[in-house]
Order: structure tokens, then sequence, then C-alpha cells
């Protein structure tokens, strides 16, 4: 067990090792000089001169490559070029609660719904409530999120003028979250309730339900108590493979509502070309998604024996 | 009374009159069988629209009229017009044109991608196959919409580099899933005696497991067009997909954004498209699953 954790871990570190050689490059060699956009117009060669060695620009790719990497080691991936230039792990840092909160609540918004609405259309299938139902994964799985976000602010904000829309900075915030959140956690309802409606319609077909039918406990108890924590195993491994999907959809979810999380900094620092920036934050992404992987797959093999003697 | 191949059918069935139907129906019929009909015929009206688009949209997408900014929905322009005034009716029917074509040809370049580094994978095994898997598994690591935008901001917003973008970023699906299967027919006698008699490689390959791929990869094709339809306008809408003024539905929506509080119709119509094509591909891809892999069906 703990030789398969270390290899995991170990693989863990090389792929994130690689995707900073591959931003890196990919940032220095394809992108133009971004000092260009750093420097007002009427700027002189000598201040042009400076910034470059400021940043050092003017060195080699490769041995800027070195630099990067030392300072990596030491968890400094160097300062940002916009946001008051500081360093990019703090601007990261600071942008990070703004969007747990978001994909927290999503999340919770997504199982609740999911599950509850999957569990409940097993029990009764081939129901309106259950047809109803596909008709809200199949949609939830074909809308892209922003649109989900305009349509809920043009119902909620603009129709009935419940809930304040994009860039409001007033009023309570949960009020503000609530849009947001719902956008971003509409496309993991249809994932979680196809998987709760498929492993509770076989659990439901089971022995030991027809039993506890049999026994005569009301319909509410068989479900949730007995039916329902059988059927609970993969839906909990869907919740951890959401995180990446959950990652490119706060992108779009914080830039429709202004809302002040890492996947906006992502895409302000991108119109900015700030590359230290970009950088940390594909960065810390890949390195939260792989944490999550290797969790995952420590998880099973603690679970499931036949997963750490396979390889 | 009539008598049919099928007799049998019509006595069990006398208003099910077979036989008078035509055969290449009955074949197109039996064929379609259990087909999600509606999202079939969407996507020909939408290939229509897109290879039509100058023909049956009323105006000019990209032209502006300061005399209709914001027009409601009338009888002039069936979804209304833009804040610059171009009919959204026309945009959309353009903007099928981009994405069906930005979908369909990054999609075929990722399943060639895939495709190629799972045959090679599977039929070389070995180290070759471990050092394709870890790469594979890299790609799978990135925060994949982050990575498309980084490139794409650099590269330039165009067409060509939307394409190229999610081309390369989403061959991984194809290699896992096509792989299995390679390693699966790998195993099998047929593949087993042309080992024996000589095959090369590449014949065994090309000639003998590339065929016995082509269900799963049709398949995995038309569930990732759709995919491909939203990641294309997602980039759009973000500023970094296909450059303005072309009509894509993604910049669309993201014109429409600022006009949500006086123009209810901007946003709706372009989305809708959206929607209903990725819902197509979507309900096509899971009907094809299920015919050609009936125990894979979703319960």
């Amino acid at each position: 067990m703990g030789r398969y954790i270390i290899t995991r871990i170990l693989q863990g570190v090389i792929t994130l090792w690689l995707i900073s050689v591959a931003v890196f490059f990919i940032l220095r060699l394809g992108g133009g000089n971004p000092i260009d956009y750093m420097l007002p117009e009427d700027a002189t060669p000598e201040d042009y001169q400076l910034m470059t060695e400021s940043y050092g620009f003017d060195k080699p790719i490769i041995e800027q490559y070195w630099i990067y990497n030392l300072n990596l080691m030491q968890g400094d991936l160097g300062n940002a070029m916009a946001f008051d230039r500081r360093p990019t792990v703090e601007v990261v840092w600071e942008r990070l609660p703004a969007s747990l909160h978001l994909g927290g609540t999503a999340l919770v918004i997504a199982i609740v719904l999911g599950v509850t609405v999957g569990a409940v259309s097993a029990s009764k299938p081939d129901s309106l409530f259950d047809r109803l139902g596909k008709i809200l994964a199949i949609s939830a799985q074909s809308m892209p999120i922003f649109w989900v976000g305009i349509l809920l602010i043009l119902l909620f904000s603009v129709y009935l003028g419940w809930l304040p829309s994009a860039g409001a900075v007033d009023g309570l915030a949960i009020k503000r979250l609530i849009l947001p959140a719902t956008s971003l956690g509409f496309f993991l309802i249809a994932s979680h309730m196809r998987i709760t409606r498929s492993t509770m319609l076989e659990v439901l077909e089971s022995d030991y339900i027809k039993m506890v039918r049999a026994k005569g406990l009301p319909p509410r108890m068989v479900l949730w108590k007995h039916a329902f924590k059988n059927a609970s195993i993969p839906v909990f491994t869907l919740f951890f493979v959401n995180f990446a999907g959950l990652i490119s959809g706060a992108v779009i979810t914080e830039t429709i509502f202004s809302w002040p999380g890492v996947g906006r900094l992502l895409v302000d620092s991108l119109i900015q070309r700030d590359y230290p920036t970009t950088q940390a934050v594909i960065f810390f992404s890949a390195a939260f998604v792989l944490c999550v992987n290797i969790f995952v797959d420590v998880m099973y093999a603690w679970l499931d024996p036949r997963i750490r003697v396979a390889r | 009374m009539l008598r049919g191949a099928d007799n049998e059918l019509i006595l069990r069935r006398p208003w099910r009159i077979t036989a008078v139907i035509p055969k290449p129906v009955r074949r197109v019929n039996s064929a379609l069988r259990g087909a999600p009909k509606l999202s079939l015929l969407f996507i020909v009206f939408a290939l229509l629209c897109a290879a039509f688009a100058p023909v049956i949209a009323p105006y000019d997408p990209i032209k502006t009229d300061f005399s209709a900014i914001l027009e409601t929905p009338s009888s002039a322009h069936w979804m209304g017009a833009d804040n610059q005034g171009r009919d959204i009716l026309s945009r959309t029917i353009y903007g099928a044109r981009i994405s069906v074509r930005i979908a369909v040809i990054a999609v075929f370049l990722a399943a060639s991608v895939g495709t190629l580094v799972a045959l090679v994978a599977g039929v070389f095994r070995g180290w070759v196959d471990t050092v394709l898997m870890r790469i594979t598994d890299g790609f799978m690591a990135l925060p994949y919409l982050m990575v498309a935008l980084m490139v794409v901001s650099l590269m330039g917003a165009s067409i060509t580099n939307v394409i190229l973008v999610i081309g390369l970023l989403r061959w991984m699906g194809f290699a896992r899933v096509i792989r299995g299967e390679v390693l699966r027919l790998m195993e099998s006698d047929f593949v087993r005696l042309a080992r024996v008699a000589g095959a090369s490689r590449s014949r065994i390959m090309f000639r003998h497991i590339f065929p016995n791929v082509i269900n799963t990869l049709l398949v995995l094709l038309t569930l990732e067009i759709g995919l491909a339809v939203i990641t294309e306008s997602s980039l759009s809408f973000l500023g970094l997909g296909v450059p303005r003024p072309e009509p894509s539905w993604g910049s669309m929506l993201r014109d429409a954004q600022q006009y949500i509080y006086i123009a209810w119709w901007s946003p709706v119509f372009a989305g809708l498209a959206i929607t209903m094509l990725v819902m197509s591909c979507n309900l096509v891809g899971d009907w094809l699953r299920d015919r050609t892999d009936p125990t894979r069906r979703q319960l």
C-alpha cells in the first residue's frame, strides 16, 4: 500500500513538472514581447532595457528556464507583471477563497439536486417524474454554461428582479452566490442524476431490498435508508471526477458574473499578457486536479486490493 | 390477401401492409430503428444551413444597419436585430457554418491523432505503449479550457487556431478508448493468424485492426463533435475564439450579454442553436453506441 502511494505521488510530481515545462515554453516561444504591453507609448529605450533586464528576458531561454525551475523548487513562481507586480503565488492565493466558495456551492447544488432527482426517478421508472428528470439531464448536458448563466440572469435579475446579476457588490453574499453557483452546478446535475439513477435501479432489484420490502418497511425508508447507502459509492467517485470539469466551468462562470476568483484571474492575465500569472494559475489548477486524482486512486487501492496488485 | 416475404407479420398486424412498402425504404426504416429522429433531422437541418447559408439567410450577417439597432423580433427580423442592427436570424444561420466547420475538422484531427496513438500503442506494446500512455495521461491532467485559452491568446484568435487547439487537446479520449479495443482485438484469432501468416505490423494495424474499431470511432466522433461545438463557442464567448465580426454563436452571446437588460431576444436564439446542435449530437451518439454495443446501454 505504502509503495503504491509513493509511486502514484511520484508519477503525479513528474506529470506536474512536465506540465510546467510545456506551459513555460509555450508562453515564452509563442507570445510576443510582454514588455511592449507594460510600458507606456512614450517609454525610452533605456526604460525598455531596464524592464527587460528586471524580468530576465534578456537572458537566453534555457537560462531563463533554469532560473524559473530553481525558483519553482522554493515555491516561488515569479512576480506578476500586472496586479501591482506582486508575487504570483500571492495573487492566486487571494483569489482562491472566492473560487472555492463558488465551486463548493456548485458541487453541493449538483449533488443534492442530482442525487435526489436520480434516486426518486429510479424508484418510479417511466413515471412522469422520471421522464421530466431525463429531459433535465439531457438538457443540462447540452447547454453551454455561459448560456445557462445568461438565461438565469435574464429570468432572475432582469424579469423577476430577485437576485443581483454580474458585478454586484452590494446585497447579501449568499444572494450574490446563488446565480453563479447554479449555472456552474447545472451541468454537473446531469451526470450525478444519471449515475444515481442507474445504480439505484440495480440496487432496487437486489434480493435484500425485496426482503426489506416484504418486511413492510415504508417505501421512503427502503429508498433512502437501505438502497441509497449501497448506491452511493459510484456517486462519490463521480464527485471527484468532476473536479477537472469544474475548473473549466469556473473560468466561464466567473467571467460572466465578474466573480473575483482564479478563473477570472486567468482571463485577466491573458488579456494583460501577464505570463507569470497565467503560468501560476495553470500550475495551481493542474496541481489541484492531480492531487484529487491521486487521492481518488489511493482511496480505491485502499478499498479494493486488486488495484494495488495490478501494476 | 397480400402475400409478402413476412407473411406472418401481415396476418398478425393487418394494418401494416409491409409488402407495399418498397424495399429500400424498409431498409432505411430498419436501419433507423429506435433512432432519435428529431435529432437526426436537426443535424441535417444544421448541415443544410451551413452549406447554403448565403441562399437561406435573409440578410447579410456582417453588414450593420443603424435603423434596426436592437429591433424586437418582427416580420422583417424574425429573431430581432442585435446592437449593431444585424439580423439575428441571418447571423444564427451563418453561425452554423462556422460551428459545424470548426467542430468537424477539429474532431477529425483529434480522432486521427488519437487513433494513430492507440493503434501504435496497442500493436507495438512494451515501452512504446508505456511512453504513449504516459503522454496521454499528462495531456489528460491539463486543465483543458485554460490551456486552450492560453494557446489561442498567444497564437492569435482565428478559426484555424481554434481548430488546431481543439484538435490537439482532445485526442486523449480517442486514444484511451480505442487502445482498449485494439488490445482486445490483438488477442483475437484472426489477428493471431495474420501474424502467423507473416503480415507486417503496419498491415495488421491498418488492414486488420482499424476496420474493426470504426464503430467505436464513429460513436466517439459524434459525441466529441457536440463537445467541440461547446468548446468553440466557449472560446468565442470569452473573446478568444472566432474573431469579430464573423457570426459565431459564442461571440454573438458575448455581444448580447451587454444588452441583456433591454434586449432579451439577442442571447436567446444563438444559445438555443448551440444547445439543440449539441443535444442532437449527444442523442445520436448515445443511440449509435447502443446499436453497436447493446451491453453498454445506459439505464
